[in-house]
């Protein structure tokens, strides 16, 4: 491989309690590569994004980021470590205005002048949330919140995004928008970790994907070779 | 325990300690505390006093972990409504003269009134509001005890007829006895029964236990009626046992010592609490006369004990029971730990071929 | 609802009727009238009384509620960060004021006070950061199942262990002072208030208001709020949860401890005057909705309300009724509390 890894997983068994959910899971990601996680429903991609950022604790394997283990650290400091995790429920502060929540996004920075730019950044890649910004983040439609969501992801400047289903629930012109968004993170070489049911689409815009099954890898590859793959076409784009 | 294999070849002597509930185990304990006031050092009249004193808080314990244990609220009122019994009763002997025998069955009333109401009132909200409610509720009582003085002469005391015209406590022994063995064969009954399960499935988790059909509002407000109904029948006996009733009773105190009980003894297992009632009872009036110079350092005792029990050891005496009869491999005593109680007990002997 | 008014630039007379018919309308509104009418019908004091316990019981119930919403804890060891409060003002305070009896320093003897609430914030800090790091952090280390009814239990445990070591160490004595400063009384309206009482007053609402700005603009007092509404959420923006629950603990029992050193004059430290606050306290969060530290502090002023028009009214010893009638009144109308509950999920839990 001649990028620098940035996210190096190494077989990773996890889940909760007693259920493990993966098993022996083996992933990487390079240095400003975009890659995609795909698989059905229950098949434990969320799992993955949430061990990796440190809301699951993983039961055997290796997260290796930026070279530093990262397997045992609680959330926080993983966050703090520059991985951003965009989860499913969002988690968003629905008590506090778009502003608040954005500026909650930048706890871990304490430079002003950094938060002003990135909060720039957001506004000029989300112009919808700029006009909302009063507003509490609990008042907003199911779009908007996944934008802002996006957008205190961004707030930290994050060397790593993890993002976790962000088509789920959305109309498609939603869709197609926050897509537009990735892409442009993409340009500005944020690295991207995307985990997504619809597999048509992600495998459009990512360069590598991998594929989970029933909380094992089945395939990975070049996202243009997956779309060939004959599996993939018949378990996901019903050819 | 629903899932309970029965075994084929129950004799009348298993068959008849399944029917209240106990395993030989459990049954020959019990026997050796009904001859125990024979028995010398504990023939002493102050020892059987307290002995008194431990059946009647291993009642309470038993109709406390109903609720707590086993629909996880914790009726942080308990001696409220333990209380509201003892008063209706003495009032009703002291002013009315009724028979304390009839009158404690009167006190159920009111207890499971009030019992039912708060139920009606906070269980269809989370848990907690029931605990604070009832806490409300005790205080509000135990200021009532203390304003209505024409009726309670208030912190006084009303002195109540006693149950009999003796000063010996070892008839009390037994009707306490007694009553605690109704309470829990009564409660242990219901929890084994189809009721019992829905009781833990809500317990354990609400949303789990609602999808699969369960009312839970209807079965919590079921399960705190009963252990409020039992808990005013056993204030009948407080009432009349010490003859003079005060609006501590009453007091958030009172619950407090139930629950380090419970606790120590075991959640969700009713007869924790009851087993661990007699020997706490007895440590701490020990520390209260080797300490007499220090009022109030048993309580001390019964802050830590729960602090300790809660982080360190939350299942109590009943878990560690459990997990020793798991390893018990000798057929003999797991005979006499087989019972209602174990169920992998039951699986061993069945396993090991003994049946 | 409430903050609707102050936040519109314009005043919009619709919706000052809609705010007005809301459950925090109807109550404010109906507590302002019962009052104005307390006041004409018994003097002044009514409301000066009010106004001055609220204060204090706003500082009590604010940490209960921020406890709440941020742990999750049902807190019952409220009440003994109150007494440990007075405690301490007591001993920081007595000595130095016998003291000044032999040798006057009017200096001395205008801060000395002040001294000694410092000190038992100081006391109400340690307290509260022991509690969480060798009770709740232990037991939320252990597992975050049934959390809400464990940390409840306890909480209780600490409390009689608080209460009992208390009056182990020290007895049952009372111990209180009759006043901070000799100075003369104050007159506002033919009522005459203690120096000490308006002291007291004027500190509640300097701390009021300084909590209230610390919680909207400062990084933690907003990670406060992060915690509370999204802990999942909190973590995953970098926030330490442990380090913030320490903080709302810390923060909450200092409250508690400086509501208690400020009241000494009123109410005298002694093992169990912890039941009282906590009562109220609760009595207000309930009222006002789990959780919601704001309507907490609003809610306080309605409470001392209500127990000084009870006094006035019913007489002594009706003070644990009353507002067990009033909660019974609200669990039936509006669960949620008045001014709503912060806190997700408060039906069928």
């Amino acid at each position: 491989m001649e990028n620098q890894l940035l996210l190096q997983v190494e077989n990773l068994d996890s889940g909760y309690g007693f259920l493990q959910v993966l098993w022996n899971v083996s992933l990487s990601v390079a240095k400003g590569e975009y890659v995609c996680l795909v698989g059905p429903n229950g098949a434990g991609k969320s799992t993955f994004l949430k061990s990796v950022a440190g809301l699951v604790s993983p039961m055997a394997g290796r997260i290796d980021f930026s070279g530093n283990s990262i397997s045992r650290l609680p959330g926080d400091k993983i966050c703090r470590m520059g991985i951003s995790y965009i989860s499913e429920e969002l988690n968003l502060f629905a008590g506090m205005t778009v502003q608040e929540n954005l500026a909650m996004g930048a706890f871990t920075i304490n430079d002003k002048r950094k938060i002003v730019e990135n909060q720039d950044f957001v506004f000029e890649l989300f112009p919808a949330l700029k006009e909302r910004r009063r507003q509490l983040a609990g008042t907003m439609s199911g779009g908007e919140r996944k934008m802002l969501a996006i957008g205190r992801g961004l707030m930290s400047t994050p060397s790593l995004l993890l993002v976790d289903e962000p088509s789920l629930g959305l109309a498609p012109q939603t869709t197609a928008a926050v897509f537009r968004a990735l892409d442009t993170l993409k340009q500005k070489e944020v690295t991207i970790l995307l985990v997504e049911q619809n597999v048509t689409k992600t495998l459009q815009v990512t360069e590598r994907g991998y594929v989970l099954e029933k909380g094992k890898i089945v395939l990975a590859g070049a996202s243009t070779d997956l779309i060939q793959n004959e599996h993939v076409r018949k378990a996901y784009l019903g050819i | 325990m629903a899932n309970v294999q029965k075994i084929d070849n129950f004799n009348g002597f298993q068959k008849t300690l399944d029917a209240v509930c106990l395993t030989p185990l459990g049954f020959f304990g019990l026997a050796l505390l009904a001859v125990l006031p024979f028995i010398p050092p504990f023939n002493q009249e102050y020892l059987i006093r307290w002995m008194v004193v431990g059946l009647f808080m291993a009642a309470q314990a038993v109709a406390f972990d109903f609720t707590g244990g086993y629909i996880n609220i914790v009726n942080f009122g308990f001696a409220a409504f333990v209380g509201l019994g003892a008063y209706t009763s003495g009032i009703l002997a002291a002013r009315l003269g009724l028979s304390p025998w009839f009158g404690m069955f009167v006190g159920v009333l009111p207890a499971a009134l009030v019992g039912f109401l708060t139920g009606v009132l906070t269980l269809r909200l989370r848990g907690i509001f029931a605990a604070v409610m009832a806490w409300f509720i005790s205080l509000a009582f135990w200021g009532l005890a203390t304003k209505l003085v024409f009726l309670t002469e208030g912190p006084l005391g009303l002195n109540c007829p006693t149950l009999l015209q003796t000063s010996s406590n070892l008839p009390y022994f037994y009707i306490i006895f007694a009553m605690f063995m109704v309470t829990y064969i009564v409660l242990r009954r219901i929890v084994r029964s189809h009721m019992g399960l829905a009781f833990k499935a809500i317990g354990q988790n609400m949303e789990a236990a609602r999808t699969s059909g369960i009312n839970p509002t209807r079965y919590r407000i079921i399960n705190f009626t009963l252990s409020c109904a039992f808990a005013g029948w056993l204030g009948g006996f407080y009432a009349h046992y010490y003859g003079i009733l005060m609006p501590d009773v009453m007091h958030t105190a009172k619950t407090i010592e139930v629950l380090v009980v419970v606790y120590i003894g075991g959640r969700a297992s009713l007869w924790g609490g009851a087993f661990a009632a007699i020997p706490f009872v007895f440590a701490m009036e020990m520390v209260r006369s080797v300490f007499s110079q220090y009022p109030g350092l048993n309580l001390i005792f019964y802050g830590l004990f729960l602090i300790l029990i809660m982080i360190y050891y939350p299942g109590g005496a009943a878990q560690l029971y459990q997990s020793l009869i798991e390893r018990l491999k000798n057929p003999f005593f797991l005979r006499l730990v087989n019972g209602v109680i174990s169920a992998p007990a039951q699986k061993k002997i069945q396993a090991s071929g003994l049946s | 609802m409430f903050m609707a008014i102050a936040n519109s630039n314009t005043l919009n007379l619709e919706r000052v009727l809609t705010t007005l018919k809301s459950p925090a309308g109807i109550t404010i509104s109906a507590s302002i009238i019962a009052a104005v009418l307390g006041a004409i019908d018994n003097g002044f004091y009514v409301i000066v009384n009010a106004i001055v316990t609220g204060g204090m019981w706003a500082l009590v119930a604010m940490g209960l509620a921020l406890v709440f919403g941020v742990m999750n804890v049902v807190s019952f060891v409220h009440g003994e960060f109150f007494m440990i409060g007075g405690l301490t003002a007591y001993f920081t305070f007595t000595p130095f004021s016998d003291y000044l009896m032999g040798n006057p320093n009017p200096l001395f003897e205008a801060v000395l006070p002040i001294l000694a609430m410092v000190a038992s914030v100081a006391a109400g800090v340690v307290v509260g950061i022991l509690c969480e790091l060798i009770v709740f952090r232990p037991l939320r280390n252990r597992t975050r199942e049934q959390w809400v009814m464990n940390s409840f239990v306890i909480t209780l445990g600490l409390s009689t262990f608080i209460v009992n070591s208390s009056q182990f160490i020290l007895g049952t004595d009372f111990r209180g002072i009759v006043s901070y400063w000799n100075y003369p009384t104050l007159s506002f309206f033919d009522v005459y208030v203690s120096f000490d009482r308006f002291f007291v007053f004027i500190l509640a609402m300097l701390i009021l208001s300084a909590f209230w700005l610390f919680m909207r603009s400062s990084k933690f007092g907003r990670a406060i709020r992060a915690v509370s509404q999204d802990e999942t959420g909190a973590r995953m923006v970098g926030i330490n949860i442990n380090g913030i629950q320490t903080l709302t603990l810390a923060l909450s029992s200092a409250l508690a401890a400086l509501a208690g050193a400020c009241l000494l004059f009123m109410y005298p430290a002694y093992p169990t005057v912890g039941l009282g606050p906590l009562y109220n306290s609760w009595f207000i969060v309930i009222l006002a909705g789990m959780g919601n530290v704001a309507g907490a502090a609003v809610g306080a002023f309605i409470v001392a309300l209500l127990q000084v028009l009870t006094t006035v009214y019913f007489g002594e010893g009706w003070e644990y009724t009353v507002p067990a009638a009033c909660i019974i009144l609200v669990l039936i109308i509006r669960p949620s509390g008045i001014f709503g509950s912060e806190v997700r999920g408060i039906l069928n839990q």
